[in-house]
């Protein structure tokens, strides 16, 4: 946007905004809030909902605010009879196909359809319904479709398409028949569909949300036959709070240790302490590729939808993913071999939930080679029926609900402490929540392992922020070596393609599914802006300074685990708990 | 390969068909009508549409949504004659769903939900029904076309008797 300004005027009064703002935002100088249902920042207005209309002097008809730009000398009016009148029969269109379920539905309070209801007013129905009743869509272990509650904005379509570069969606039909839909209007499981979530955190309504697991854990919860151990992404700590309507960027780790044992969880852990182990594993991983000639460059396996993604669109590149498993499967495989073993509770009666920012997190754990914690006990003899190493993945959102649902204020409960030994982490670990953060991480601790000498600065600040493929230089074993970090999948896109033509000039890549990373995840409190990205990413950063330790292989916890279980790093344990294998999918 | 020599000579193939077009303007559209008028059925099955978006580098979902925009492209076999009504307001007014009436209980075709689709064959493979929003003759309403001819000012009477004399000549 240039410096010049642009004079109009909006309901009589006159606005300066720069030159190439659009009439929603000049409204805002003029004190006037346009309401919009389609429209959302960062992606191309479909212009949908007709909600946004403004009348401009001169102008026949009226005008869409959302797609309209602030000219010298324009005259808008925001409120005239016209505008109010056209604006509330474009609702009430809406609504008329729109089933009345706010009672039972997940985005009950949360949704931007109901509240535009309740702004405009709306007391009666006037128009008919004309659709039939589409049906639900709870083909993925993910995400929940259902059809009859969207409105057809748009948003969801043009994330899968321009931020993710899946386009597993589209609108499909015309005119009463309209939709959206997958290929052959089948169920998002045999689409391109990662899962990645990244459409219900726009959704308006309730017509795209994640699976609700919270009743089977709170079943699991009041079960005297479970010991229920939790563990936090590093994520959960900087949107929590926000998520229960405290400021976006608020960094709750102590109190979100404090409401998860108010719920009766028997162990708080942290899937911080397995991103530490995640460090290690990987880190001697791509030293080991370096040193032996491995398949380069190393791409790193913690984003479940990046999987998804490559295993869907570039199956031939899968040797250049670490055989890592993500930390949450890292975690369920410990708690339910090493955990259970120590603490001498029958593993089957163990349930490990975990909190995520990312909603292709319950597919993972539903991934059916994601049982090593029974393998393993399978091999010392045990019977018993297979158990996965993870039995439900909730969201930032649901977990967020069942604080509510149990009456705990977050923001006034005491700050409390992980339990040990699998709470204990480091910096290097928060970070991963944050794009950059795994690779910033990895950096931290594979410099000091093949240098033999301390990092003199910590803070790879090229590796930071919210551009989409981001790079830096390094120096390991006196060879320089260029690595990057990608965030949203079409940026993944572009690093893939370079592989794919031989010319890539990275060693080892970092790429997370959402934009933001994790902070980002489809999981997240919904409608997320640059500017909440950067709030949440800016408490990830001040956790990193806060935690004495900041590198994964300090982690005494890390050492000792090694130490007296695992042996040592991609040694054989490692590769019966803590690797994996990929395959391709097909759509 | 050159289209011209693809055109003069046989009937392409829906590779030849989609190598020709694609990166061109409008490629999509012209490349499904094409493999349309390819298939004795007249329709575009799930792995025409599968080849048609890995040939193009299309998405599935977005050649999907252009297949299901377009009234004249059919997702299921077609049957050897086809009978368009038009459900224009015109049309409608005057009398046009007593012609969709006619015309189903004529080829005994049970269950169509002008709600839900817009077309639908005898289980025969005798004739398809079809439905269009418009056919822009609003003012020869009502009208319904016959294996591609458009009538005008049809009555039920009328569309009975072009029914019947698709059953002649051995067709059937
Ligand atoms: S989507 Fe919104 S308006 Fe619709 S039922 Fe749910 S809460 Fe109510
Ligand atoms: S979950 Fe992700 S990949 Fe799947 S439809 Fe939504 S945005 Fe597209
Ligand atoms: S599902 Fe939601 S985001 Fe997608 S078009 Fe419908 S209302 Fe919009
Ligand atoms: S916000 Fe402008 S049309 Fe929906």
């Amino acid at each position: 946007m240039s410096d010049k300004m642009v004079i109009l005027t909006i309901d009589g009064k006159e606005v300066s905004v720069p030159e190439g703002s659009g009439l929603l935002d000049a409204a805002k100088g003029a004190g006037a809030d346009i309401p919009t249902l389609c429209y959302l920042e960062g992606l191309v207005p479909s212009a949908s909902c007709g909600l946004c209309v403004v009348e401009i002097e001169g102008g026949k008809s009226l005008s869409r605010a959302c797609v309209t730009k602030a000219i010298p000398g324009m005259k808008v009016r925001t409120t005239s009879p016209r505008v109010m009148a056209a604006r509330r029969t474009a609702l009430e269109l809406l609504l008329a196909n729109h089933p009345s379920d706010c009672l039972s539905c997940t985005r009950n309070g949360s949704c931007e359809l109901q509240t535009m209801a309740e702004r405009m007013g709306i007391r009666e129905r006037r128009f008919p319904r004309t659709k039939k009743p589409m049906g639900m869509d709870v083909s993925t272990e993910g995400i929940v479709r259902d059809n009859d509650k969207c409105i057809l904005c748009g948003r969801c379509v043009s994330v899968c398409a321009e931020v993710q570069g899946v386009s597993a969606i589209q609108f499909a039909g015309r005119g009463i028949r309209t939709r959206v839909a997958a290929f052959m209007d089948r169920g998002l499981a045999s689409s391109s569909c990662v899962q990645c979530g990244q459409c219900s955190v726009v959704c308006p309504t309730g017509a795209i949300t994640e699976k609700d697991e919270t009743r089977a854990v709170w079943r699991a919860l009041q079960s005297p036959a479970k010991t229920v151990l939790v563990q936090t992404a590093p994520a959960i700590r900087a949107s929590l709070g926000e998520a229960l309507g405290m400021a976006p960027g608020s960094l709750v780790t102590g109190k979100m240790v404090a409401a998860l044992r108010k719920l009766g969880f028997n162990r708080v852990f942290d899937t911080q302490f397995t991103a530490d182990l995640t460090i290690m594993e990987e880190g001697s991983e791509l030293i080991s590729r370096l040193t032996k000639g491995g398949t380069l460059p190393m791409i790193t396996s913690c984003s479940p939808g990046w999987v998804n993604f490559i295993e869907g669109f570039y199956p031939t590149l899968l040797p250049h993913l670490s055989s890592c498993k993500s930390p949450q499967q890292m975690f369920g495989a410990l708690a339910k071999s090493f955990y259970a073993e120590r603490a001498t509770i029958d593993p089957g009666s163990l349930s490990v939930v975990s909190i995520m920012p990312c909603t292709a997190k319950k597919r993972e754990t539903q991934r059916p080679e994601m049982r090593s914690a029974w393998e393993w006990w399978k091999g010392k003899g045990h019977q018993g029926s297979s158990y996965y190493d993870v039995d439900f993945a909730l969201t930032t959102r649901e977990l967020a609900r069942m604080i509510r649902e149990a009456g705990i204020d977050l923001a006034s409960l005491p700050e409390e402490e992980f339990d040990d030994p699998l709470g204990r982490s480091t910096g290097a670990a928060t970070i991963f929540g944050a794009t950059g953060g795994v690779m910033e991480a990895a950096l931290r601790t594979v410099y000091e392992i093949v240098e033999g000498k301390t990092l003199a600065e910590l803070e790879f600040k090229p590796l930071r922020g919210l551009h989409g493929i981001k790079e830096a230089t390094v120096v390991l074993g006196g060879k320089e070596i260029r690595v990057a970090a990608a965030h949203s999948l079409s940026n993944a896109r572009v690093l893939l393609d370079e592989i794919a033509a031989g010319s890539s000039p990275y060693t080892f890549i970092e790429i997370m599914s959402c934009p933001g990373g994790c902070v980002g995840g489809g999981g997240q409190p919904y409608l997320p802006t640059d500017a909440k990205r950067k709030l949440r990413t800016g408490a990830i950063y001040t956790e990193d300074r806060r935690i004495p330790i900041r590198k994964s292989h300090e982690n005494p916890a890390i050492t000792a685990i090694y130490k007296e279980f695992l042996g040592e790093p991609l040694g054989h344990l490692s590769h019966e708990l803590l690797h994996t294998e990929y395959k391709e999918r097909t759509f | 390969m050159s289209s011209t020599a693809i055109m003069k000579n046989r009937v392409p193939s829906l590779d030849e068909i989609i190598e020709a077009r694609k990166g061109k303007a409008g490629a999509l559209l012209g490349i499904l009508e094409d493999a349309q008028g390819l298939e004795e059925h007249r329709y575009l099955s799930e792995d025409t549409l599968r080849r048609i978006a890995l040939g193009t580098g299309t998405p599935l979902s977005t050649v999907y949504s252009v297949a299901t925009f377009y009234s004249f492209f059919n997702l299921a076999p077609q049957g050897k004659h086809s009978i368009v009504v038009c459900r224009g307001t015109a049309c409608h007014t005057r009398g046009s769903l007593e012609l969709l009436e006619t015309a189903l209980a004529r080829l005994g075709i049970d269950g169509f939900r002008e709600d839900e689709c817009n077309s639908i064959t005898s289980l025969d493979a005798f004739a398809s029904v079809r439905t269009v929003a418009c056919f822009g003759q609003c003012a020869l309403a009502p009208v319904v076309e016959v294996d591609g001819t458009l009538h005008s000012r049809v009555t039920v009477g009328k569309l009975a008797s072009l029914i019947s004399k698709l059953g002649k000549g051995g067709d059937k």
